[in-house]
């Protein structure tokens, strides 16, 4: 059963923000049966997509994703009859306001994946996956978290090689 | 009519009727606009006296947007009755928003309307003429100069509107037309200038909340600290949160003491709502806003 992977000099870290009536079920049932899908995604479970607020992405980004899936049941299919629906206008005006102050959105990814769509979950991941890899990692939110601790940018070559180092 | 004689005759009308809603108790109180100190500057004011009247004024220097003193700031006035409020057009926005919301009735509010021509970007210089160097960025692409909906709108002509040049649009076209790279570090540097004093959430007549989210620290989801990461993550938060709600006063932008221009997020997301959702602010009151509702129909091309 061992698949040979191969292998990459940068391995994204990817946090999905899933619903756990459908893509969380999804994501389950790609597991049960056994489907291979990249081990860089990180699955945060929400009772809904309505739950899941801006700042979580905004959050993600800081502590070091470099990219951000949400992903909840299609529409029409909420397990809160709405929830979804409410999710769709936040993000659709959140995405434009992430444009505007310059995140790239080739790494928020958003989706809708039924309990039933365990090869669909695969795809998206991994459609994610290769993208964030193409674009390599993601240093804008990670260097504002990390000025948050530090006086500034490591602009000495000495202490960027020291950096390095740890 | 130069500005001076349609703000004198509309300051006239606005004494004659405060006088008289709080002589026949229409009204306990009336929030406006009374002289300040400075030669040619105003300041918000309630009274409730009926010959307190006597003190309102207005100006080209009126800039505040008084609706903030019917929810956050509301101390000063009293529990009972009606309040008289005089609002510019951008504020009875901002007013109606709050009635959307359910912050304010309009039964307990009597709005003294006020046909604006514009006021000063400035009020560092009150005393300056209003022309086109000294208007504020938001009258410059007004379109609500004449108030719709208030009790009582002092009978004034307004001359026609000069064009001006719109510099909100005008800077957004130019921020969309750079690159993702280019456009953080535009607004890094700005938002580098940030000192956290919360100036725009206190002055927003939206930003009611009794805890703001970013005040809270278990679990911290903003940095309170004027640090990068705080700075960018608070102004996301309030553009966020703005959205679809704000009126374009343009109030957080004036009292920034860091001359950040917070306006312009604010009304490119306005444009996106509206682009998006065909709904922004307006004298209509809004049962719910562009991101309290939805439609079937939404636009879902973002999503796999």
């Amino acid at each position: 059963m061992h698949v040979d992977k191969p292998k990459h000099s940068f391995e994204p870290k990817i946090i999905a923000f899933v619903c756990t009536w459908c893509t969380y079920a999804g994501a389950d049932l790609a597991g049960t049966s056994r489907m291979q899908y990249p081990a860089n995604v990180r699955v945060v479970k929400f009772p809904c997509t309505g739950r899941i607020d801006p700042v979580f992405i905004l959050k993600a980004f800081q502590q070091g994703a470099d990219g951000v899936l949400v992903s909840g049941c299609h529409p029409g299919d909420c397990h809160y009859m709405a929830g979804n629906f409410h999710a769709r206008r936040r993000f659709a005006a959140f995405r434009k306001l992430l444009e505007f102050i310059g995140v790239d959105l080739q790494r928020l990814q958003f989706s809708w994946v039924s309990a039933a769509e365990a090869g669909k979950w695969v795809e998206v991941v991994t459609d994610l996956t290769e993208q964030v890899r193409a674009l390599g990692p993601m240093h804008e939110f990670k260097d504002l978290a990390l000025a948050e601790q530090w006086s500034g940018k490591l602009d000495a070559p000495e202490l960027q090689e020291v950096y390095e180092a740890i | 009519m130069t500005t001076e004689t349609i703000y004198s005759a509309v300051a006239e009308a606005i004494r004659a009727e405060a006088g008289r809603i709080l002589s026949d108790g229409t009204v306990t109180a009336v929030v406006g606009y009374a002289a300040a100190r400075r030669k040619g500057s105003a300041q918000p004011v309630v009274i409730t006296k009926p010959d307190d009247a006597a003190r309102l004024i207005f100006s080209a220097a009126c800039v505040n947007n008084l609706a903030v003193y019917l929810t956050k700031a509301k101390k000063e006035l009293p529990r009972e009755g009606r309040i008289g409020i005089v609002v510019k057009g951008c504020d009875l926005k901002a007013l109606v928003g709050l009635l959307g919301e359910s912050q304010l009735k309009r039964a307990d509010l009597y709005l003294i309307g006020v046909p604006c021509v514009g006021v000063l970007g400035s009020t560092l210089q009150p005393a300056v003429e209003l022309d086109a160097e000294t208007i504020a960025d938001k009258c410059r692409e007004c379109d609500d100069r004449m108030p719709q909906g208030a009790d009582f709108v002092p009978l004034v002509e307004l001359p026609e509107q000069p064009a001006l040049d719109k510099k909100y649009a005008a800077e957004i076209a130019r921020l969309e037309a750079l690159t993702p790279a280019e456009r953080w570090s535009y607004w890094q540097e700005q938002f580098s200038k940030c000192i956290k004093c919360y100036a725009c959430r206190q002055v927003c007549p939206f930003c009611f909340c009794e805890q703001c989210l970013c005040d809270r620290n278990k679990p911290q989801m903003v940095e309170g600290t004027p640090r990068p990461a705080g700075n960018t993550a608070w102004h996301i938060v309030r553009a966020m949160h703005l959205a679809g709600r704000c009126a374009g006063c343009a109030e957080c932008e004036r009292v920034c003491p860091m001359d950040i221009p917070l306006n312009l997020l604010n009304r490119k997301m306005a444009r996106e709502l509206k682009e998006l959702f065909h709904s922004e602010a307006g004298f209509e009151v809004r049962e719910k806003g562009p991101l309290a509702t939805f439609a079937d129909s939404d636009d879902e091309s973002f999503i796999k």
